[in-house]
């Protein structure tokens, strides 16, 4: 394409100043790579000061490790959420929780989802994870049937932890499993009541080639729905968006997405238990659990007891409809319900 | 077991790429590859038509009176900068407030804004870069203004045109598969479903396929102006 002489040079000036960014950028991966080097070897109260970029946002996470029980020996706790941000809160929530007990905790930013979260244990270089016991299932046993039982699903997956050298914990009773979610003047209060009901169906591709999802709908021996459409949206705010312009008629959500109670959706009871149970369940890499003897587990089982499904979908109205991030929202919920 | 479903072609989790794109149960029916070639090249015709039909005249009289020099550098500067992803994903849901539905008008949009640079770009110096001599030529051999800008403009500038309408199809069909992600299907499809099933050899086979489309039309391009006089085509 022929260029003027001043467009040239604009051109010029940009590629300077992307270049500029550039290095400026390389230079902050490094600054940031040597922060995160130096906190692996201080103590409790200097980890939380300076973790990498969370030290200038959870300021409350700083005080009360400070002013809370003396440090206890033992390796470092390193926790990461996965990328989403009812993940994110939960993962905040146990982190201050254990700094307030005094166990030398590592917070890392967001990243991945369940994949790299089971990889990071499994590898090394995380100790800490807090996931739904039914999607762990799928990923550990994806052949295994599902079942809407959690002890069921703690005996499989259990053992399976062990196998990559870690331990699942209690489950708490807070649960976020698949939610089938349509208007709250449709016609339907089950899953079964879809079956002759011609509507269409929305979903993540995901959700195309599970057979707790989309397959299970459609088998004859489950549910045997026979939707007039399918569209694949992408999981989040824009399956409600479908939903809301009646583009579908129902579609695959969570149970705890704020946004069902705010746009007047329901979740129709899944009435043949096809859902797996999905509680969540702290994982912790085992030798990090020997070294702190039973106090962690003890721990980290009394703050799972505590949350509920209210909680979750209480913190996703924080994070997702009010936007607050989620480290206040952990701070004020862990402080409300005195556990810090 | 299940058959395709209305929409939703079952693509085992352990396909090769070579089982996709040779199986011939994956290239027919609902879903299938030719049902999605096809609505990937209806969109992508569809813009390419209207990107034509508004910036080629629009060009041509510009150039022809010699006005809008400058929005030759914004035209430059905006094709480089409208993220067409972010375009077609803000209309989305405004479209479906509005009743309008995923599809067409959001894909639509973006991917005429995109269309629409290098066709206008390449018409408007392709019309300029005409050699002053032959339009005096023209107007001294008595021809209305109308006959100096179809019989003499526009037709010197067709071969400098067409470039500019090739970079925006291969644009154009190279990115119409994000519409798989904003609510409607086409080729995008197969990465669509590919990525969200942890599927690495559809998403792959769908890459090829998309990557493939956008090659042929390049081609196909490149060929028409071949098939332009011999004359013209030196001009360019």
């Amino acid at each position: 394409m022929p260029m003027t002489k001043p467009t040239f040079r604009l051109f010029l000036i940009l590629m300077a100043v992307f270049a500029l960014v550039a290095t400026a950028c390389g230079s902050d991966d490094d600054s940031e790579e040597t922060a995160a080097e130096e906190t692996t070897e201080t103590t409790a109260e200097d980890t939380t000061e300076t973790t990498a970029e969370e030290a200038t946002e959870t300021t409350t996470e700083d005080t009360t490790a400070e002013s809370e029980a003396a440090p206890l020996e033992g390796p470092t706790i390193r926790v990461r959420g996965q990328d989403f941000s009812e993940s994110v809160t939960i993962a905040e929530v146990y982190a201050q929780y254990l700094a307030a007990k005094g166990y030398d905790i590592e917070v890392l930013t967001p990243a991945g989802f369940r994949t790299e979260a089971i990889d990071g244990i499994s590898n090394g270089d995380l100790d800490l994870i807090i996931d739904y016991i039914g999607g762990s299932l799928t990923a550990l046993a994806p052949d295994a049937g599902a079942s809407a039982d959690p002890d069921e699903i703690v005996e499989i997956i259990g053992p399976l932890y062990e196998e990559l050298g870690a331990t699942l914990l209690d489950y708490s009773p807070a649960v976020d499993g698949d939610a089938m979610v349509v208007r709250g003047d449709y016609d339907a209060t089950t899953i079964s009541d879809l079956a002759g009901a011609g509507a269409v169906f929305g979903a993540s591709a995901a959700c195309f080639e599970r057979p707790q999802c989309f397959l299970g709908y459609t088998d004859p021996d489950i549910y045997g729905i026979e939707f007039a459409d399918t569209v694949t949206i992408e999981f989040g705010p824009l399956l409600g968006e479908a939903l809301a312009a009646e583009e579908v008629d129902a579609v695959v959500w969570n149970t705890t997405a704020p946004q069902i109670d705010e746009q007047g959706f329901k979740i129709l009871e899944d009435d043949m238990g096809l859902h797996p149970a999905q509680n969540i369940a702290p994982i912790v890499v085992s030798s990090v659990l020997e070294a702190y003897g039973d106090q962690l587990a003890t721990d980290l089982n009394t703050l799972s007891a505590a949350i509920t499904t209210d909680d979750l979908v209480a913190w996703n109205v924080e994070t997702d409809i009010n936007f607050r991030e989620s480290d206040e929202v952990a701070a004020e919920w862990l402080t409300e319900k005195g556990l810090i | 077991m299940m058959g395709p479903v209305l929409g939703q072609a079952a693509v085992p989790r352990d396909i090769g790429v070579f089982e996709f794109l040779f199986g011939s149960e994956y290239w027919t029916g609902p879903g299938g590859i030719l049902a999605s070639l096809w609505d990937t090249l209806v969109m992508c015709s569809a813009v390419m038509a209207v990107a034509t039909i508004i910036a080629v005249p629009l060009a041509t009289v510009l150039a022809h009176h010699g006005r809008g020099e400058l929005s030759i550098t914004w035209v430059v500067t905006l094709s480089r900068a409208v993220p067409t992803f972010a375009v077609a994903g803000l209309l989305v849901p405004i479209s479906l407030r509005r009743g309008w539905g995923f599809e067409p008008w959001p894909i639509f949009i973006a991917l005429l804004l995109l269309a629409l640079p290098p066709i206008y770009l390449n018409t408007y110096t392709g019309v300029r870069g005409i050699d002053r001599g032959v339009i005096d030529a023209a107007r001294g051999m008595g021809l209305s203004e109308r006959s100096v800008l179809l019989n003499v403009e526009l037709a010197l500038a067709t071969s400098v045109m067409l470039a500019g309408i090739r970079v925006a199809a291969v644009q154009v069909v190279a990115t119409e598969p994000i519409r798989a992600f904003l609510g409607g299907d086409g080729l995008g499809r197969y990465v669509r479903d590919g990525l969200g099933q942890n599927n690495d050899n559809l998403l792959l086979a769908g890459a090829i396929l998309v990557a493939g489309l956008a090659a042929l039309t390049g081609t196909i391009f490149g060929l028409m102006r071949r098939l332009l006089p011999p004359g013209v085509r030196r001009l360019a």
